[in-house]
């Protein structure tokens, strides 16, 4: 199996025979799939636990609200019993925030070892920079690349006007 | 043993000065490689990876804490890795110390990830309090690049555990205080409170929305308004509120919520409204700095892989999570962790600070 994801990603790297252009090249390819892969995870925990993320999201918000309420009421006795509601409210909104950070993030770092393993003492000169940069700099902006590559990709064939409601959703999620 | 055996950074630099054999404490090169890319390190079996980071994500997405103490257990101990760190305090000190460094940073993966998308979903719906933030954020980067240089490369797997230890008997501290009568009467009376405010509230109608609007800012006083409310906070407490919580998140390798909400909220009295995405920022810009620090000043090198197997686990708990807490009543959950955290806690702690453990691990 290894072999199989390994012949994969190193024809990534041999798109042009330029050695520079193929390394930009390839490593911004897998990024691409890491988001790709990610993003379809994402979705799937999302799907799953829809429900219980927005009872708590809309628990945080009531109690969010209900504290910004109490503060314009200038009642400072419930202003201090919502806060610490909403304390407790958002250490769940946001470990459970994590579970889908690690869906949608997970494919990240087998990339990272996949890279380790055959570039860890190389390090690239950048482009316009009298500067080089290990594999873990040169993923990371491909990563972040990708991922506005993705999300604008997305806005553009997926979020038409029929399914915006939905898709923001989806989209605020995560 | 004369060679890196391939080995990048600090790990390669100490393999290259570790006896060859295959003893304690030896690097056998012929051995096959384990975590890290070392030979002869632990093989972590990555079925048990999954396993416990389900457990971790189960934790995570149940309680709303406590996991990223239970993300360093499974480094420490259930991987093998901190056992296999102490075999080098007298051959390879420079070994024990920077395998230290890598189970940090590799605890800060985990837990610090948390925060990624919570910041930019607080970011687009503008519910960051940028004063607030800057402040914070600024000790952050001074408190999380001080801890990780100073410590950086410094700290036996020894002293880390013994901290550790301390760190997990604080947060069983906490935990106790929840379940106590006095700690379960004062969240009796917030919910009552709550719940009466939440009536009153439906008679007189909702009060319009207007989120957060910074007003001035100052060295001393930052001034901002929240649904029309003016609130001020002193910009300098808020960064050395950062810099200590940093420092303290990056030296035991966790991600720092834990500590930074109650501060907002309890010792600068700020709104959750605006606590929960600035918190999730100072979270954020600690763990990068943090990290890079470790990685690049120290030269902590990582396990990707295995980073990666356990957040497989952690997103399969936390769809487990939310399907069997309905089973069980958080007070008992609560009572479940205070017992596993004193545990640990004292575990760790007289293992790193005395040599032997006064529990069994």
């Amino acid at each position: 199996m290894a072999e199989i994801f390994d012949a994969i990603f190193i024809s990534l790297y041999r798109l042009t025979g330029n050695p520079l252009w193929d390394y930009f090249i390839g490593t911004f390819l897998l990024a691409l799939l890491s988001v790709l892969v990610g993003q379809g995870t994402a979705f799937l925990v999302l799907s799953a636990n829809r429900n219980h993320l927005e009872n708590l999201d809309s628990r945080f918000a009531t109690l969010s609200r209900l504290t910004a309420s109490a503060m314009e009421m200038g009642d400072m006795q419930s202003y201090k019993s919502l806060n610490k509601e909403a304390n407790d409210a958002y250490g769940q909104v946001f470990f459970n925030r994590f579970g889908l950070s690690a869906a949608s993030l997970w494919p990240v770092f087998f990339a990272l070892a996949w890279m380790q393993e055959h570039f860890a003492h190389i390090l690239i000169p950048i482009p316009f920079l009298d500067s080089k940069a290990n594999y873990f700099v040169i993923f990371l902006g491909s990563y972040i690349m990708a991922r506005i590559f993705f999300s604008r990709a997305r806005r553009h064939f997926v979020d038409h006007p029929g399914q915006s409601a939905e898709s923001s959703t989806v989209l605020n999620a995560r | 043993m004369g060679s890196d055996l391939g080995l990048a950074g600090k790990i390669g630099d100490a393999v290259k000065n570790a006896p060859a054999g295959k003893g304690k404490g030896q690097i056998d090169a012929n051995a096959p490689r384990g975590v890290f890319g070392i030979p002869g390190a632990p093989q972590v079996n990555y079925m048990l990876a999954i396993l416990w980071a389900t457990w971790v994500g189960w934790i995570f997405s149940t309680v709303g804490a406590f996991g990223g103490v239970m993300a360093g257990v499974g480094h420490m101990s259930v991987y093998g890795l901190g056992d296999y760190a102490r075999t080098f305090k007298d051959t390879v000190p420079a070994l024990n110390r920077t395998l230290t460094d890598s189970i940090r940073t590799s605890n800060q993966w985990l837990v610090g990830l948390s925060s990624i998308l919570s910041v930019i979903n607080y970011f687009k719906s503008k519910r960051l309090s940028w004063p607030l933030g800057l402040a914070l954020g600024a000790g952050s980067i001074v408190g999380a690049f001080s801890a990780a240089s100073l410590s950086g490369g410094k700290v036996s797997f020894s002293q880390y555990q013994g901290w550790f230890g301390f760190f997990v008997l604080v947060v069983a501290g906490f935990l106790f205080y929840e379940t106590t009568p006095r700690g379960q009467a004062s969240k009796k009376a917030a919910k009552a409170a709550a719940q009466a405010f939440e009536q009153t509230v439906k008679e007189k109608g909702d009060v319009c929305a207007l989120g957060v609007c910074a007003k001035d800012w100052g060295i001393t006083k930052s001034t901002f308004t929240f649904f029309g409310s003016e609130f001020s906070f002193n910009p300098i407490w808020a960064f050395f509120g950062g810099v200590v919580i940093a420092a303290i998140s990056a030296f035991i390798g966790v991600g720092g919520g834990f500590l930074y909400v109650p501060y907002l909220t309890t010792f600068v009295g700020l709104p959750m409204y605006i606590v929960a995405g600035t918190s999730a920022l100072a979270v954020f810009i600690s763990m990068v700095t943090s990290i890079t620090t470790y990685i690049q000043l120290a030269g902590a090198g990582m396990d990707w892989g295995l980073v990666g197997i356990q957040l497989i686990g952690v997103f399969v708990g936390s769809m487990i999570g939310p399907r069997t807490q309905k089973y069980i009543p958080d007070i008992w959950l609560k009572r479940l962790f205070i017992v596993l955290a004193l545990y640990v806690g004292i575990g760790y702690f007289t293992k790193g600070f005395f040599g032997q453990a006064w529990v069994p691990m």
